[in-house]
């Protein structure tokens, strides 16, 4: 549906008081309907991308296309997308009725038929009651509906999306979160959204890229971006929980690392896979085994270690808890609440850990 | 913004002191022009029945709103475009415009003169076009005199308008015209009125350049300003301070209807 081949952008004078800032060779293909995130850290690039997706940004070198249409040159209003920028800019001289009505007015449609489209997208998005105010007496909520009514009105292939909803209070994005879903999924459209919340992508993605520094890092769906980040810029990212180096030797169809402080632990090792020396492992908090007293039934090569609890903070639906283990690597653990509840875990208590070789995740940079 | 508590009313009252002292001194002034003349009788229907000062009257109405029309049309694109594009020399183009503001007006009428005497000068004239000793001069000098004036106050008001909204209308089907003009004219209304009022206001006061470069004929180049320059020059003062009163009020009438009709509350 969208294809960015080879996409490259210098903005800014390199020499200038800014400096300057690059999209470094793009490539990107997002399917028919899909929901897709751009996930990257302030600054990252993310907005250049998408208003160059729009056709905001005359791209310098480079590739797009939209629904089988080169549309690298063609003009923002013959790509056929719609565009939520942040904050939403709703047009603040016109009503609610007056900005959802813009798009259909300048392409010449009849006024019966954009008044009665009109009202479907008040009446859809619920803001029909809202028609004859000005954008400046609305919530940030209702500025958000309204915007989406105005950029689906003219029915576009693409809906992008840059941050949607980092202007509202945390109860209503995760309402609005699941709205869009189901707004992209009802409609049909495949929607490009920008974001830089790691709990934002996860409530509505079907895959995501991970950008920054101008840069797409790793294109995947959530949860392999979760589970097996490319390196480790992008577990930082990801909030991996426990990111540590470690000195990988191979051994067989396993490898062997050891951690500062001499801990051992086993990991898969891929077919063709050349990874030795110093590498990056990656362990997520919540697949780490936790228990006080020795495990009795553990998968083969499953890495067993001992420690003591430093600190247990309960942060509502889980637990962390940090662990520091005999030779001194401190490891974090995350359990559900129930989990938490029938280990009755406290600071100072000896404790074991378990971690399986499928959970440790090895990364060369 | 609602006024409570102690440090509240304070605070405004020290505020507004300010604008009393202002708008109070103002009127001091005004006061001593109106009881000057009121000592003078007869001088008030000697200058509503003067010919002379009908026809500079209507001479400065007319120039003034010439000026505003030209000015703006001038004003509303270099606004826009020094808002929004940036190019090699921005800053040097953005302070060349400011020059006006700064430059003692009758400078403005001096260089005028001494531009028709140049080559390119004389060849504008050639064509028939004529501005020295004309009535179109004082339409030129007013538009050089008071334009920055729009320029300054119409950029300031583009800067405020996100461009991100004409974005968005670009993808909703406008060329890059049509977001200008259905996106940032409408939203910057009120700076353009706001910018009008500025030139037609300073266009409506200028009389040193005028002085210079389409002298002072009566019935001809003579606009209200001239009028009172002349006056006092011969000693009618009472005159002089009628028509300075009957500017005043000219004044006060346009710029009120223009704030109320362009400038209501949405």
């Amino acid at each position: 549906m969208i294809r960015v081949e080879n996409l490259n952008l210098v903005v800014g004078d390199p020499a200038g008081k800014g400096g300057s800032f690059a999209l470094q060779n793009i490539s990107l293909h997002v399917k028919p309907e899909e929901y897709f995130v751009l996930l990257g850290p302030t600054g990252s690039g993310k907005t250049l991308l998408l208003e160059s997706l729009c056709g905001l940004n005359r791209i310098d070198s480079g590739q797009i296309v939209i629904d089988g249409v080169d549309v690298t040159l063609a003009e923002p209003r013959r790509r056929g997308i719609g565009y939520l920028p942040q904050d939403y800019a709703l047009f603040a001289h016109k009503t609610v009725r007056g900005n959802i009505a813009f798009g259909l007015n300048s392409r010449s449609m009849a006024r019966e038929i954009i008044r009665q489209r009109v009202v479907l997208l008040m009446d859809q998005f619920g803001v029909a009651h809202l028609a004859d105010r000005y954008p400046q007496k609305l919530s940030g909520g209702e500025q958000q509906r309204v915007a989406l009514a105005r950029a689906l009105a003219v029915e576009p292939k693409v809906l992008l999306l840059d941050e949607p909803v980092s202007a509202l209070d945390e109860q209503t994005r995760d309402g609005i979160c699941r709205q869009l879903r189901h707004l992209q999924q009802s409609t049909r459209t495949t929607a490009i959204h920008i974001c830089h919340s790691f709990t934002e992508m996860l409530a509505v993605a079907d895959r995501v890229g991970i950008i920054d520094q101008g840069q797409i890092l790793q294109v995947a769906t959530p949860q392999e971006v979760l589970h097996r980040p490319r390196n480790a810029r992008i577990a930082r990212f990801v909030q991996a929980g426990n990111l540590f180096t470690a000195d990988a030797r191979a051994d067989g169809s396993w490898l062997r690392l050891t951690f500062a402080g001499g801990i051992g632990l086993s990991a898969r090792r891929e077919p063709g896979d050349r990874l030795e020396g110093e590498v990056f492992v990656m362990i997520r908090p919540e697949s780490v085994r936790l228990g006080a007293k020795i495990f009795e039934h553990l998968e083969p090569e499953t890495s067993l270690l001992e420690g003591t609890v430093d600190t247990v903070a309960d942060l509502g639906p889980l637990v962390r808890i940090d662990v520091v283990c005999d030779g001194g690597a401190a490891l974090v653990v995350s359990l559900g609440s129930k989990e938490y509840n029938d280990q009755s875990v406290r600071p100072g208590d000896r404790i074991y850990l378990a971690i399986a070789p499928q959970d440790v995740h090895v990364m060369s940079e | 913004m609602p006024v409570s508590g102690t440090h509240g009313v304070l605070f405004a009252a020290s505020m507004l002191a300010f604008v009393v002292l202002f708008v109070g001194g103002l009127l001091a002034i005004f006061a001593a022009d109106l009881r000057y003349i009121y000592g003078e009788p007869g001088v008030i229907a000697k200058v509503i029945r003067s010919p002379e000062i009908h026809a500079a009257l209507w001479l400065s109405l007319w120039t003034s709103t010439v000026t505003v029309v030209l000015g703006l049309i001038f004003a509303i694109p270099m606004g826009y475009g020094l808002s929004r594009y940036r190019f090699p020399g921005h800053a040097l183009v953005d302070s060349i415009v400011d020059l006006p503001i700064i430059l003692p007006p009758l400078v403005v009428g001096l260089s005028l003169l001494v531009f028709f005497q140049t080559d390119f000068g004389k060849l504008i004239e050639a064509t028939g076009l004529k501005f020295v000793f004309e009535r179109k001069g004082i339409v030129l000098c007013q538009l050089l005199v008071s334009t920055s004036f729009g320029i300054r106050a119409i950029k300031l008001t583009f800067d405020g308008i996100d461009p991100r909204m004409e974005n968005v209308a670009m993808t909703l089907g406008c060329t890059r015209a049509g977001a200008f003009f259905r996106v940032a004219l409408p939203l910057a209304y009120r700076g353009i009125i706001v910018g009008g009022i500025l030139i037609w206001t300073r266009a409506f006061g200028i009389f040193g350049p005028l002085m210079v470069f389409v002298g002072a004929v009566r019935m001809r180049t003579e606009v209200l300003p001239t009028t009172v320059y002349l006056e006092q020059s011969v000693g009618r003062i009472d005159v002089a301070l009628a028509v300075a009163i009957l500017m005043l009020l000219l004044a006060t009438v346009a710029l009120v209807a223009v704030r109320m009709l362009g400038l209501g509350q949405r």
